[in-house]
């Protein structure tokens, strides 16, 4: 009997592994958002004036601007007052340049080692904790090929020209609600330039860790490939467990000049609320990249099993003749998780591909909605799409929902959609119980074979932690 | 059929429905269809094929609403847009809570024959229960080069050819007319069409 309880118990605490919080002295602001607030983030943040005016006009955009309410979501009122906009963790002044101890131990327990000896060899790491960026590691070897890996705030102050230069010209200011919200407080987030001809040497990476509470994270990611360099990017999130909502609202961005490749991929593992629906992250973010040049590449993958309400959409914008997109997603939600999330293809230049691949899984009381556009222009001549949204349902009280918008005005044009819903089927089920497989885990095998087409895309550091991630989120959905 | 104004259909207990929905050259229109599945074991059919030349302005939007378990659906569209014409295709299919046993299937195909035409689809899925076999599929297209080169090859001019691909394109629809001579009437007064379209490019 009490080895069943243990059993138990250690599943439920396997829930969320990363949802601790860590005790170090803060310093925030006061709750709330007006002009004065954004000068003060500026100012701590030791801008500019260019980029104060930048935040100002973003904040007087958003206040004539309404919330988006088109995606098929149920969003409880959200107080834009009663948020803090900016906490960090405060230096000890001693020992200015060392990362405090504490938030070292934060991030290894999170299994972001930000030793370079210990870190994961060939991945360099942007570790973002609430509102600022606490290190970045392999700086001078990337500085040796000429890239620059640094956060955000850094970047303002040190290679202004390049940040002026491409900073709202994917995502202009006013494009959204919650772009324009970003726009008006950003604190932190991380900066890429990889300078023409370069191919990076590592994985870029980083990792947002929200902590306090009370607040929110309104991270800003700025990424230009010059022309023919690559590089592959990762994020990664966590949150701890709390009653309370908490708001993150990040804008990315990405430039791929002529002949560049750039690969994003993404782990979203914020915390998803408790099994009763408390609590959880508003994950409410605008990402979008432009293949500028010809012959230009983009690759969206991602894994988005956290977050109490996703809405998120990365999109491409097809702009260079022959250039191509994909984007590739698994979204899981169980218990009372919402997520509306997909994809935009917009198809400009010619002879450009994109093909989208997106795998919804929903259990409990979920509810999952794919929602993309793929729009071919009159010059995309010789354009190309295919789409294939699949979902899997698990349980009878969630639902899944596909919406997919194709406008098509080339005729040399083609775009080709697909989408499947059904429940794991009891015969896969059956084969699994009868070679002495449990249901649980039968029910993770099978859909880790659904999701593998896209888990497959995922650099091999992630892809792991993925997999087990899959598992983790739909424990306690069966039977 | 008006123009415009939204048709509800009700299907109820083990009841059939079958609508086919013809839209020749030189028609603009504006269908809009609710069908409700309320009862046990209805099943409904839609099958619709449009062909615009000219400026005509084609909208047909669809909600296929599964309200009990044990009911199947099936729709199937198929159009080609040449000319400066505008097609909208908006279907959605519902599943209800509870509604299980649900098989509910979708298709909407286009042809696209010149530059100054458009079409928007958006297909849609809303389901709330989880033993369905659901699915839809929606392409915005050319015709195929391989066939015409097939059928060139063969002493068929490109004329021809084209005649023949889009009257196969959509033909698996006008299939689902049941009575003869309707059937042989309406594939006639397509073919005769389409060959003006041909004609005018």
């Amino acid at each position: 009997m009490s080895k069943d309880k243990e059993i138990l118990d250690s599943i439920a605490d396997k829930e969320y592994e990363h949802g601790f919080v860590t005790d170090v002295e803060q310093e925030f602001i006061p709750k709330g958002l007006n002009e004065d607030i954004i000068r003060m983030i500026s100012a701590k943040k030791d801008e500019p004036e260019w980029m104060l005016e930048f935040r100002l006009d973003a904040f007087r955009r958003w206040q004539k601007m309404t919330l988006p309410t088109w995606a098929h979501l149920d969003i409880p009122e959200i107080d834009f007052q009663d948020i803090i906009y900016y906490a960090a963790p405060k230096k000890d002044e001693d020992r200015p340049k060392e990362i405090d101890p504490e938030l070292e131990k934060t991030f290894d327990k999170l299994g972001i080692p930000l030793h370079e000896r210990a870190a994961l060899a060939g991945v360099a790491v942007d570790a973002v904790f609430d509102s600022v960026s606490v290190t970045t590691t392999f700086r001078a070897a990337l500085a040796e090929k000429g890239i620059l890996f640094c956060s955000f705030s850094e970047a303002v102050r040190e290679h202004p020209d390049l940040v002026r230069r491409y900073l709202a010209s994917v995502v202009p200011v006013g494009d959204n609600f919650y772009a324009a919200l970003n726009s008006a407080v950003f604190s932190d987030g991380s900066f890429v330039y990889i300078p023409k001809g370069v191919r990076c040497p590592m994985e870029l990476s980083s990792y947002f860790r929200i902590n306090a509470a009370g607040t929110g994270q309104f991270e800003r990611t700025l990424i230009v490939a010059d022309e023919g360099s690559y590089v592959s990017y990762m994020e990664g999130c966590t949150a701890p467990m709390r009653d309370e909502n908490q708001l993150h609202a990040a804008v990315v961005e990405i430039i791929v000049e002529k002949d560049a490749e750039v690969k994003y991929s993404t782990v979203q593992n914020w915390y998803p609320g408790d099994s009763e629906g408390r609590g959880g992250i508003f994950n409410f973010v605008t990402k979008r990249g432009i293949c500028k040049g010809s012959g230009s590449h983009l690759s969206w993958t991602q894994v988005e099993t956290g977050s109490a309400i996703t809405w998120k959409y990365p999109s491409t914008i097809l702009k260079g003749d022959n250039s191509s997109s994909e984007f590739y997603s698994v979204a899981v939600t169980n218990n009372f998780q919402q997520a509306d999330t997909g994809t935009k293809m917009i198809h400009i230049g010619r002879n450009t591909r994109s093909r989208i691949v997106s795998k919804g899984i929903s259990a409990g009381r979920s509810q999952n909605s794919y929602r993309g556009l793929v729009k071919m222009l009159p010059g995309a001549d010789n354009a190309r799409n295919f789409s294939q949204c699949d979902s899997l349902l698990i349980g009878s009280q969630c639902g899944a929902h596909t919406f997919p918008y194709i406008e098509n005005a080339n005729k040399t044009a083609v775009v080709e959609h697909e989408a499947t819903t059904s429940k794991i089927s009891e015969d896969q089920l059956f084969y699994c119980n009868q070679r002495g497989i449990g249901p649980e885990e039968a029910v993770g095998l099978i859909v880790n074979g659904y999701a593998r087409e896209v888990l497959s895309k995922l650099p091999m550091e992630f892809a792991v932690e993925a997999q087990k991630l899959l598992q983790v989120s739909l424990e306690g959905s069966v039977g | 059929m008006i123009n415009g104004r939204q048709q509800t259909i009700v299907v109820e207990k083990g009841a059939n429905v079958n609508i086919i929905i013809i839209v020749f050259p030189g028609v603009s229109c504006d269908v809009k269809l609710d069908v409700r599945l309320a009862g046990e074991g209805a099943e409904a059919n839609i099958y619709g094929a449009y062909v615009c030349g000219g400026a005509e302005r084609v909208k047909i939007s669809v909600d296929m609403c599964h309200n009990v378990h044990h009911c199947n659906s099936r729709q199937l569209f198929k159009g080609i847009a040449g000319g400066e014409s505008r097609v909208d295709f908006y279907g959605k299919i519902i599943v209800a809570k509870d509604a299980q046993k649900t098989e509910a299937y979708q298709e909407n195909h286009n042809l696209l024959l010149s530059e100054k035409a458009k079409v928007d689809t958006k297909p849609q899925l809303e389901i709330y229960a989880d033993d369905v076999k659901c699915s839809h599929g929606a392409t915005i297209g050319r015709l195929n080069e391989e066939e015409q080169f097939y059928m060139r090859s063969r002493g068929i001019t490109l004329e021809d050819a084209k005649v023949l691909q889009m009257i196969s394109f959509i033909s698996p629809v006008l299939e689902n007319i049941t009575a003869e001579t309707e059937r042989v009437a309406v594939a006639a007064e397509f073919e005769s069409h389409i060959r003006n379209i041909i004609r005018n490019i």
